[in-house]
Formats: structure tokens, sequence, C-alpha cells
């Protein structure tokens, strides 16, 4: 037994021999846009950054100790629930709602489909307490891992202290989301002079820019803004959207435009999940636009696209996928420091 | 003789520059009509039969600030401070600062302002494993008091407001200020059967979200503190 909390108190100090803030922890991509994040307030560090992943893949922040952010949030899918229109969480309870895709986080300043949450910081607490989520309270997660085995050590080593705290648990979280980045994918690679698209992801692109770069605007495929989609409304989930937030009827039915980044990998589609394929999507926006209030004014003049002209389009679509993203190591589960637990 | 007088002048310069330590502190004390508050004691709502009992009891008072007249003298930093009547040691608030002339007028919020409530994380006071925050919808809870009466009929009597919320017409901060004669202590009571008075708890009971209700309950707020004399 001894031996063994031996062995893990030298893993992790092995792990932290090459601590220090470092400016290489985060890279903004060449010809994006400043991120958002205000990285002087919660500055990256390696230690800070493992703490955040192992807390990240780690049950105990659920209340019976059997949901991770990873259940909902797989690696290889993008960091979304594959398989499940609406995500369930903790004893298989079922959401309203399609976990969404996790990258390039620190350039966001709203969180969620509604937009519910306005700091990354604060947003590992929403799946925490949430009944069908994590059903557990973040004052309760703190006194989890401050009797845990593994934690003073590592809160130790990331923040010199190994008194945990709400605060501190929160910025390790949101220190692993920001270092999400997805930039490697063959679009960025011909946009770096790197790679050329074939003939038919040219089209595409030509047709993404015509029919859908004003709400999935390049280089992060969305302009961040709440939209009416034209999705008809599903009277069973009764799900309002933006309204929920900001009680405004302007609001009515508005989600958060999603980045397209990874879309190969991250179905199903919209805020419900209700869509299963790309080709169900660009069916739903050449054939299936309700007029409900508030429609997108982008959405206002129909889409048209011959059914070639979708084969370009998904050609295109599919450049966006990041397979240095989806299968990188730094980003997937701790085993070292978990598996020995 | 010249090193006194260089001595005397060095002292008057050092004064006039440094000026006054202002020490002592702000004292919050929550009553229930006359009497200091106790939680889960039985009270009479004004002078009715029906009763009432508080069991939760705490808010955020933050943006400190100390004037003479007009002028700001002293602005507490990191001024964020959660009054929570299960712990009296909250109750006070130390001041201990240096300016150039006493103060008369003290300004402070009653909740936490939008600015903060858009910081991300934060420890000490606004730590979220205090149990002011809300997660579905991020934001501080400004204000809290639960507590039971058979003035209400469901959930075993129980009342719950909740205020907070800090978006444009949702804002629910109060910023109160009091003039005040400085000694060592200053004295603020905070009437809660006052405030109670204001609501119909038989059809009110339960505010636990920003809302309309949550606005016009918490623009009664400040009415119920009061310097004491």
């Amino acid at each position: 037994m001894k031996f063994k909390t031996f062995v893990i108190s030298f893993i992790i100090v092995f792990l932290f021999a090459f601590v220090s803030a470092d400016k290489s922890l985060f890279t903004k991509p060449q010809n994006w846009p400043k991120p958002s994040y205000n990285f002087k307030k919660n500055p990256l560090t390696t230690s800070k950054i493992l703490l955040g992943r192992v807390l990240f893949y780690d049950p105990i922040l659920s209340r019976n100790n059997t949901v991770s952010c990873a259940n909902c949030h797989s690696q290889y899918t993008a960091f979304t629930h594959i398989d499940h229109a609406l995500s369930h969480g903790i004893d298989d309870r079922i959401g309203t709602r399609n976990s969404p895709a996790l990258m390039n986080l620190a350039w966001h300043n709203t969180f969620m489909w509604d937009g519910a949450i306005n700091h990354i910081d604060m947003q590992a607490l929403a799946p925490i307490s949430h009944h069908d989520e994590m059903d557990e309270n973040i004052k309760h997660v703190v006194e989890k891992l401050q009797t845990s085995k593994i934690y003073p050590l590592l809160f130790y080593n990331a923040f010199n202290d190994s008194l945990i705290t709400g605060e501190k648990t929160l910025k390790a979280i949101s220190q692993f989301m920001l270092t999400l980045v997805s930039a490697n994918s063959k679009y960025d690679k011909v946009k770096r002079n790197q790679d050329s698209f074939t003939v038919q992801e040219e089209k595409g692109y030509e047709l993404f820019k015509q029919n859908c770069a004003s709400c999935h605007t390049e280089p992060l495929f969305t302009n961040m803004q709440f939209q009416n989609n034209g999705l008809p409304f599903d009277s069973l989930l009764n799900d309002v959207g933006r309204k929920r937030i900001t009680q405004n009827d302007k609001d009515f039915l508005k989600f958060k435009v999603p980045t397209l980044r990874n879309i190969e990998f991250s179905n199903p589609y919209m805020h419900d999940g209700r869509f299963k394929r790309i080709a169900d999507v660009l069916k739903h926006y050449t054939n299936g636009i309700h007029n409900t209030k508030n429609l997108a004014i982008q959405l206002q003049k129909p889409i048209l696209l011959t059914s070639n002209q979708k084969v370009d389009l998904t050609a295109f679509l599919l450049t966006l996928t990041d397979k240095e993203f989806l299968f990188n190591p730094k980003f997937g589960f701790p085993k070292e420091v978990l598996l020995n637990k | 003789m010249y090193i006194i007088k260089t001595t005397f002048v060095l002292l008057l310069f050092v004064f006039k520059t440094i000026g006054i330590m202002a020490q002592g502190n702000i004292c919050f004390k929550p009553m229930f009509g006359k009497e200091k508050l106790v939680l889960s004691k039985q009270y009479f709502i004004s002078n009715s039969n029906n009763n009432i009992q508080i069991d939760v009891f705490k808010f955020y008072i933050s943006n400190v600030e100390f004037y003479n007249n007009d002028q700001l003298l002293y602005k507490e930093k990191n001024s964020y401070h959660l009054i929570d009547a299960e712990d009296s040691t909250s109750f006070i608030l130390p001041i201990n600062f240096l300016s150039k002339t006493w103060f008369n007028l003290i300004k402070f919020n009653i909740g936490i302002d939008s600015i903060t409530n858009y910081g991300g994380a934060m420890g000490g006071d606004l730590d979220p494993t205090k149990g002011m925050y809300w997660t579905w919808q991020n934001g501080y809870i400004n204000f809290k008091l639960e507590g039971k009466s058979n003035l209400i009929g469901a959930n075993n009597n129980e009342f719950t407001f909740h205020l907070g919320g800090y978006q444009n017409t949702f804002s629910t901060l109060q910023t109160l200020q009091f003039p005040v004669q400085y000694l060592s202590g200053i004295q603020i009571n905070i009437a809660i059967d006052k405030w109670i008075n204001e609501i119909d708890l038989s059809k009110q009971n339960h505010i636990m979200s920003p809302s309309k209700e949550a606005v016009i309950l918490s623009n009664k707020l400040p009415a119920i503190f009061s310097i004491s004399k």
C-alpha cells in the first residue's frame, strides 16, 4: 500500500519536473483573431493543465463518482457525445440537449447552447450541479478532492498549496479546456499553403462561402451569435433556447451557432441532436426551413443546392477534420495518474 | 535648535502627507422587530398571529467606500464580504486605512456588480463553494432568505428567496450610502421584519432566478438598512 502511494507520488512529481508558466502551452494559430480569454488572470502552466485534465476525466465530479466530463465529451468525437441525440448523465438520466463539441473555447464569451454561462471558468459548475448530468455540488466536490489520495498533491504542484478551493478547481478545469485548440485540419493546411484542395473540395469551399459562412464564419466556423435556424419546434422538449436566459421574446428558439470544425466526427447535429448525418443537415437548410418567428436573416432567402453541389459542399466540410486534435494524447485520458488511483 | 526645528517641520510635513489613521469597524446587526435575529426562532409577523422563522440569512456587501462629503478618501480593495447569520464574525468589517481627513459618509453595494459577475472564477468570499452562486445560468446570488411561516400552505410552509441577477433589466444590485459620525465603530441594523412586511408570503414565497420579481424585492432592501445612533 505504502509502496503504491510512493509510486503514485513519484509519477506525479516526475510529471511536474518541467513545471513553469510557458507561452508555448497556448499558441494563437496564424491569422486567427485574438482569444477573448484573459490568460493574465489564470496563466497556463503544465501542472495546472494536467490537474484540469485529470479532473476532466475523473468521475469524482459526479454525485456517485460514476460520470466524468468525458462521458459526454469524448475526445475522438470532438469532445461531444456520439450516438445520442440527447446526452445522458448520472443514473442514465436523459437531458434535453446534445452536448456541445469542445474546441477553441478560448475565443468564446458565451457557453452552452443558450449562452447561460458567461465565462469558461464557471462553465463546469453547470454540468456538475445539473440533476441529469452529475447531480453534485462544488462544495462537496472540493471536500471529496481534499480527502482523496491524489488531489492534494496535484493541487500542491499546481498552486503551491494543497488547500483545495472551488476557485482553483474551476480554474484548473478551464486551463485544460483552453488548450483544446483545433487548427490543423486540411482546411488549415491549405490556408497555410501546406496542402491544396481537390477540385471538388475547392468547389465545396466556394459554395460554403456563398451559403454558410455568414453564420459559420472562418476561421472558427461560428460567428458566436444566437440564431433561429428554422428547425420545427419540438413541443415535447419545449426548449425555448436563448429566451430561457434573456426572457426576451426576440430570443425565442435561438441557439448558439456551433462550429463546423470536426463536423465529420461530432454527429448527431443540432442542439437536440435531431440529425444523424451531414446529409440530413443539408436537407434541412435546402428543404426544411420553418419560417418561425425570429428566423435568422441569413435564412430568409432559400438556400438552393443541387445534389452534386451538396456532395461538393460535404467534401469541403470533411476538410475541417483535424486528426491531430482528435487523437492528440495530450488531450486524452491521463492514465498515468488516474489508473493508479 | 536647528535640528529640533527641522525635525518639527519634517514631522509636520509627514503628518500632513500621511494624515490620520482611520481604524475601527462596520458592524451589521440583523434584527427581527426589536430583537437581534436568532436563526430558527419563532417570531410573529407584525403583531399578527402569523408566525415566521428564519433559517438562512446571507447576503453580499461589496465596494465599500469612505468619503468626506463628495471626496472619495478610500476605496476598499477586493471589497467583497459575505455576511452570514450563521457566523457572527462575518458581521464585522474592519476599517483600517490612512486618510488625509476624517470620513463622514460611507457607501457600499448590497450584492455583486456586473463586472465581477463576468470575471470568471474567484476565491475567498466569492468562491462558488460558499453556496451563493447559480450554476444553470451563472451569476452570484446577492441575497438569500429562507425560512418557514404558517402563511405558506405548500412546501412544508417553507419560503425561499434567492435574489440575484446582473444583466440589464434584471439587475438587482443596490447601492447604499450613509452619513456617519465616525467614532470607532459604525453599527448598521437590518430590519428583516420590515422586508417581510412588504411581501404577501401566502402568494409570493419562492424566487430562485433572475426575474422582474427579484428586481422589485431587491429594490426594497435599502430601506431595511439603517445606521444605529
